[in-house]
């Protein structure tokens, strides 16, 4: 798998790959401080996406992903990422796939 | 695997991130999970019938020895999270700062990134 270079482009593509199978994807952060690495992995078994850093700017980016991920896990689907990250195109998403919300 | 409670777990978790400093990786996975639902199918009837489905988040966290893990659910998250970034902040020290334009201080620059790479133990 090669890795994603654009964090923006992977912060989106894993919250898209988790909305589609929220029940198989999978939130991965490697750290390894003798290296100063850092490799997040989002992965449904299916497909994967992964993203590689050694710098601490990203690590801060990383926060922001981690609340969107904490979020989106523990309060189902339908969760608004707004609050957490401020980004507006994630508005868009969630009713696309409307999930579990049959009526 | 031993599921703990929150505190226990961020403790733990520190002290594995402490550990392997000299060498070794550690691994923090995320994971969604219906805590009280055993079945696929069971979910999907009670989705289908317009149920509110409990969310829970499993945290596991390895260091390739030892495993632990623990999970939040929708009340407790956010403060999990704020625990949770606290301790990755501490602890992932080894990442580079961003570098300087100015390239004229190099020398010193390369005194302070030194510095900074290891973590004054307390």
């Amino acid at each position: 798998m090669v890795y994603i270079t654009s964090w923006d482009e992977f912060v989106e593509r894993s919250v898209q790959l988790f909305r589609a199978d929220p029940d198989s994807t999978r939130y991965v952060m490697k750290y390894r401080h003798c290296d100063g690495k850092l490799v997040l992995k989002v992965t449904d078994n299916r497909e994967c996406l992964k993203f590689k850093t050694d710098q601490a700017q990203e690590a801060k980016k990383m926060e922001k992903l981690n609340n969107i991920f904490f979020t989106l896990m523990a309060r189902g689907p339908d969760a608004e990422t707004s609050e957490v990250t401020g980004k507006e195109q994630m508005d868009a998403q969630p009713t696309k796939k409307g999930r579990g919300r049959k009526q | 695997m031993v599921l703990l409670q929150l505190d226990p777990f961020l403790n733990e978790l520190t002290s594995m991130f402490e550990r392997s400093n000299e060498k070794g990786s550690v691994w923090v996975t995320l994971k969604r999970c219906t805590s009280s639902l055993k079945s696929k199918v069971q979910r999907n009837k009670m989705a289908t019938a317009g149920e509110a489905i409990e969310y829970r988040c499993l945290i596991r966290a390895t260091d390739g020895k030892k495993t632990i893990s623990t999970s939040v659910g929708a009340k407790d998250h956010q403060r999990f999270q704020a625990s949770y970034a606290t301790i990755l902040k501490a602890h992932m020290t080894a990442l580079k700062k961003r570098e300087r334009k100015d390239k004229k201080k190099a020398a010193e620059g390369d005194k302070k990134e030194g510095a900074a790479k290891k973590p004054k133990r307390v």
